[in-house]
Formats: C-alpha cells, sequence, structure tokens
C-alpha cells in the first residue's frame, strides 16, 4: 500500500511539471490561471499523500486546507481582475 | 481601486464562506504547539477572510467590518500582547519571554503556564498578521486614494 501511494505521488509530481510548462509558455493567461490552479490542486493532493505515507493525515489536512482556500482566494481575483481588463 | 461585483454567486460563496474561514483560522492559532500552524499561519488565514470580503463586496463594505485605521490599531494591539506578555516575564524575574515563571501569577503547574504562555503570544502574533495583511492589500488594491474619513477617526477613539 505504502509503495503503490508513493507511485501515486511520484506520478502528480510529474504532471505539476507538465502543468508548469503551460503555466510558463502557455498562450494567453487564462492558460495560465487554469495552470496555476491545476498545480495547487496536485500539491493538495501530494500533500495528503504524504501523510498517509508517514501514518501522520490529522497533521497534514491542516496545511492541505490552507493550500486550498489560499488556491481558491487567488483564482476568484485573477478571474475577477480579467472580468473587466486592469481592476480588481 | 476595487469595485463590487454583481455575481450572485460570488457574493453569496464568500458571505457563506468568511465564519468558516476564520472559525478554521483560529483552530490553526489555538493549536499552533501540537500540529503544524501557529500565529503567523492563523493570521494569514484570518487575513485572507478579510481579503475575500474585500474583493466581493468592495471598498465602501469593507470598510465598515476593517478600516485601514483598525488594521493599525489592531497590529499594534498585537504586538502589545506580545511584548506585554515578555515584559510580564521580565518583571516577574526571569528573561524576556520565559513562560516558565507566569506558573506563580496563573496559579498552574510550570508546564502549564509555559503552554499558556506561547497560546498568548500566538495569538498576538495572529492578530498583528492580520491587520498587517489586510493592510498591505487594502493599500494596493486602492492606491492610496481612499481618505480615513472623520466619522472612523471619531468612532475608534470609543
Amino acid at each position: 500500500m505504502s509503495n503503490f501511494l508513493l507511485y501515486l505521488g511520484m506520478g502528480l509530481f510529474t504532471l505539476v511539471f507538465l502543468c508548469l510548462y503551460r503555466g510558463v509558455f502557455g498562450p494567453g493567461v487564462l492558460n495560465r490561471i487554469a495552470a496555476i490552479s491545476a498545480i495547487g490542486t496536485k500539491t493538495l493532493v501530494i500533500l495528503l499523500i504524504m501523510g498517509f505515507i508517514y501514518n501522520r493525515v490529522d497533521m497534514f489536512i491542516d496545511i492541505s486546507m490552507v493550500y486550498a482556500l489560499l488556491n481558491f482566494i487567488g483564482t476568484i481575483t485573477a478571474a475577477k481582475y480579467l472580468e473587466k481588463g486592469g481592476e480588481i | 481601486m476595487t469595485r463590487v461585483t454583481d455575481d450572485i454567486i460570488i457574493r453569496t460563496v464568500a458571505r457563506v464562506f468568511m465564519p468558516f474561514i476564520q472559525i478554521y483560522a483560529l483552530y490553526v492559532i489555538m493549536h499552533g504547539h501540537h500540529s503544524p500552524g501557529g500565529g503567523f499561519q492563523g493570521g494569514v488565514i484570518l487575513g485572507a477572510s478579510f481579503i475575500l470580503y474585500l474583493i466581493t463586496h468592495g471598498v465602501e463594505d469593507a470598510k465598515k467590518r476593517m478600516s485601514e485605521l483598525k488594521a493599525g490599531l489592531f497590529s499594534s494591539f498585537g504586538l502589545l500582547i506580545y511584548s506585554g506578555i515578555g515584559l510580564l516575564c521580565l518583571i516577574m524575574g526571569s528573561n524576556y519571554l520565559d513562560y516558565g515563571r507566569l506558573s506563580t501569577l496563573l496559579k498552574v503547574i510550570p508546564a502549564q503556564a509555559r503552554s499558556l504562555g506561547i497560546l498568548g503570544v500566538e495569538i498576538g502574533v495572529g492578530i498583528t498578521v492580520m491587520a498587517v495583511m489586510f493592510s498591505i492589500f487594502f493599500d494596493i488594491s486602492t492606491g492610496g486614494v481612499v481618505p480615513e474619513d472623520e466619522e472612523g477617526l471619531e468612532e475608534s477613539d470609543e
């Protein structure tokens, strides 16, 4: 079970770099925002997998919830910025 | 300048989420010495809730909840708690922020006094971080063009 979670985490770790490519070179701002949001979600899942591997989920779930919250607020801010260009 | 959004979904979600975010921030502050987190992280989450309110409801509504003057007062108040607990330890005859000596004042064993002392310090740090985060975001989003009105000054003096 622990090996399975480890490989799952490594697979997600690889996918983060694919998202990072889209975030850096992606055409347009909307692609970049979507890529950053996806990276945030993947980081959350990787944190939870780390918690399961170390058997300390109760510790890691706090950090992942904070990550999800800040990701949510960041996405809302970016979307509002783009709604009518140039003002929050 | 932050404008008011007219999207009902965003406004409702922000209004419903805000108490839960703040309760979670208080949880992170209170459990700072048992689990990851603490004063700074809890303060950031608490500030994020006010930033979410400012983004969704605009400057005018946000100033009723938390104006720039109140943010300044809160940041000073948090520092006062922090340094006050430190100085209390100094007055009681031990080192600065050495909470063990507070046990005679709180009438508990020294280990419990250390736990309570660091909890007080974390509450101070959390209040300061929350106020400073909000103040930075407020200043950047308004560009410094919103002057503090006279009513706000008089209200906060009470």
